[in-house]
């Protein structure tokens, strides 16, 4: 049933390793792990076959939302060697049906969802960039705290980060400015969860790519540097709310499920 | 009359409505899905004491409505904004028509919007000009991602949108609310997308565009919108009630408008029955900025930005004169009706400039 030990004769996932990759899923609408969101009910690992059981805030959640963090679980899961197949299985959604089937069965959402006008990857590149956005402004506070200019921020690339071969969580990368005349210390974390966004928008793809963006896309100016920083900072603004819409929706939900409907 | 902090605010409900749910009234599962996400709204920001079972919500009628919102002086004047989805209900879910019937009882409390959808072709123009000749509308509520047969919306910046727009700047139906708010099922959400007003409002600078809901969830692209049109304008509906159980984030939410907007572009809403004003304005009311937004954002929510987002700004889109009214409200139906002729009876109001 759940992951026991391997005897070593087959090559079983560890369920840590099936947990790491479901907490790289995040709700494309709120830029959070749904691991850290607490929608994964249940994981199970048989052999090199993998099922995880989700549900969210509202049985009304975005279909397309819904779609996305599925796929994305899926995907995730499959990308470990050691497994075979997943199968998702979202619950308590009015959709569940079709997001199920779809997902196991390979379907794109169109196919899935006959009634769509189209496919879901303009919602999805749409979040991407308001994820990339907000996780800016963390990457750009870290720097502002270690006491880098706008001009400095604004000239950054790739090529100037260097992170010391040593990982661990609480990891430093070493930022060199002005012609890498000196550099400073920061936290890791903001600037990588940055890029892997930035990366994934395909706004930052070689070592020479400006490394921070105005929401469009564009390089910034140093003049404008503290109105897209104030962009940044409204973006998170925008994506907390909305969190906080779905944690109420889910608690409201709950509560009418739990109580008897007597009244 | 609220009274607050030994000052008065005027207080216009600037996004109400009366509205039928009944089972008889549904004519599409989406009819049914449409009040049970309300209805979650409803149970998530309302005070556990305070909240409506399912069957009071989904009708509650003209009398419930005009006690709700002036029985203890919440609200002085509110503004009726008609969501037709007349797919989903068989008379519609609350239409300009259905609202009339309290705003002409109570002409002087009530101000009246209608509606269009320009999918309705000439033959909607023909319904915009009845109703600004039967009711003199002075704005109209549009709902840009309302079910219309196969269509699963429309935009403000589609040519045949244009044409209506442009009816309602020749007819001087100057308020434009748009609904652009959180994903309601079965609704699509492209649809709720803010970018259409902009074109909208830098099209028709003579009109103005409420963004209802400020955008929520889009609140970053609606105020940088906003910043940049000074004819949009943000309703707090669905904002507000965080100021109850989410104080902080209300005061995350408020500090980012009042800083991208400024006081003179938000309007308070309960979009009553979602939530009554009966709570809702006191607490907003008594909602306060953090410490720390204040010295981030440099912005504050004190009595004259109160005063304005409370009522000033809706009354100068509507051309209210406030003072005028304090007047009427001594003795009007509803003072004598709920006994309320002491809250408009000081002769001068507070000076506003201390």
């Amino acid at each position: 049933m759940t992951g026991t030990e391997s005897d070593g004769s087959t090559s079983e996932p560890s369920r840590t390793a099936v947990r790491d990759r479901l907490d790289r899923v995040t709700d494309p609408e709120l830029d959070r792990s749904i691991v850290e969101l607490e929608y994964v009910d249940r994981i199970e690992i048989d052999g090199d076959r993998v099922a995880v059981e989700f549900t969210l805030p509202t049985a009304w959640c975005s279909p397309a939302f819904a779609w996305m963090m599925a796929v994305d679980a899926r995907d995730e899961i499959e990308s470990l060697s050691a497994v075979e197949a997943a199968r998702i299985t979202l619950s308590e959604h009015m959709h569940e049906a079709e997001i199920n089937r779809g997902v196991n069965e390979d379907l794109s959402f169109a196919e899935a969802f006959p009634d769509a006008d189209g496919d879901v990857a303009a919602v999805r590149a749409e979040l991407d960039e308001k994820a990339r956005v907000a996780r800016q402004y963390d990457a750009v506070e870290t720097l502002l705290e270690a006491g880098l200019d706008a001009e400095a921020i604004v000239a950054l690339r790739p090529r100037d980060l260097e992170r010391p071969e040593a990982d661990g969580d609480d990891a430093a990368v070493a930022v060199y400015v002005r012609d890498r005349s000196f550099a400073v210390s920061v936290p890791a974390e903001p600037i990588e969860r940055y890029l892997e966004k930035a990366r994934e928008t395909d706004l930052v793809s070689g070592p020479d790519d400006v490394l921070f963006r105005t929401p469009e896309g564009e390089p910034i100016d140093a003049d404008s540097f503290d109105l897209v920083h104030q962009r940044g900072r409204l973006a998170q603004v925008n994506m907390s709310s909305q969190g906080g819409i779905c944690d109420g929706l889910r608690e409201a939900r709950e509560g009418r499920l739990e109580e008897p409907a007597d009244d | 009359m609220y009274q607050h902090d030994g000052e008065e605010i005027f207080v216009i409900d600037a996004h109400v409505h009366l509205w039928d749910a009944t089972t008889e009234n549904i004519d599409h599962d989406g009819g049914e899905e449409f009040i049970q996400c309300f209805y979650d709204y409803h149970t998530t920001f309302t005070p556990e004491e305070r909240e409506w079972s399912i069957e009071e919500y989904r009708k509650y009628g003209p009398d419930r409505m005009v006690e709700d919102l002036f029985g203890n002086a919440a609200a002085d004047m509110a503004i009726f904004q008609p969501t037709y989805l007349s797919d989903f209900y068989v008379e519609g879910f609350n239409t300009t028509e259905q609202n009339a019937e309290l705003a002409t009882e109570y002409p002087e409390r009530f101000v009246l919007n209608g509606s269009f959808d320009p999918r309705d072709g000439d033959e909607g123009l023909e319904y915009l000009e009845d109703l600004h000749e039967t009711y003199d509308i002075p704005g109209v509520k549009l709902y840009t991602a309302e079910w219309r047969g196969e269509s699963k919306g429309w935009r403000l910046d589609d040519e045949e949108a244009f044409r209506y727009l442009e009816k309602c700047a020749e007819l001087g139906i100057e308020n434009i609310h748009a609904h652009k708010g959180p994903t309601i099922r079965p609704l699509n959400r492209d649809a709720f997308d803010v970018a259409d007003v902009d074109d909208a409002a830098s099209s028709f600078p003579e009109l103005n565009f409420v963004v209802e809901h400020v955008g929520l969830p889009r609140l970053d692209d609606f105020c940088w919108i906003a910043a940049q049109e000074n004819n949009v304008y943000g309703g707090l509906a669905v904002a507000a009630p965080f100021a109850q159980n989410r104080p902080g984030k209300f005061s995350e939410i408020m500090s980012e408008l009042l800083w991208w907007l400024g006081e003179d572009r938000i309007l308070f809403g309960s979009d009553y029955a979602l939530w009554n004003p009966d709570w809702l304005v006191e607490e907003v009311l008594e909602a306060e900025l953090t410490q720390e937004h204040r010295m981030e954002y440099g912005v504050e929510w004190d009595i004259e930005t109160k005063q304005k987002v409370m009522g000033e700004n809706a009354a100068e889109l509507y051309d209210i004169d406030i003072e005028e009214k304090r007047r009427q409200f001594r003795d009007d139906e509803i003072s004598r009706e709920f006994d309320l002729g002491d809250h408009y009876a000081s002769e001068e109001p507070a000076a506003a400039d201390d």
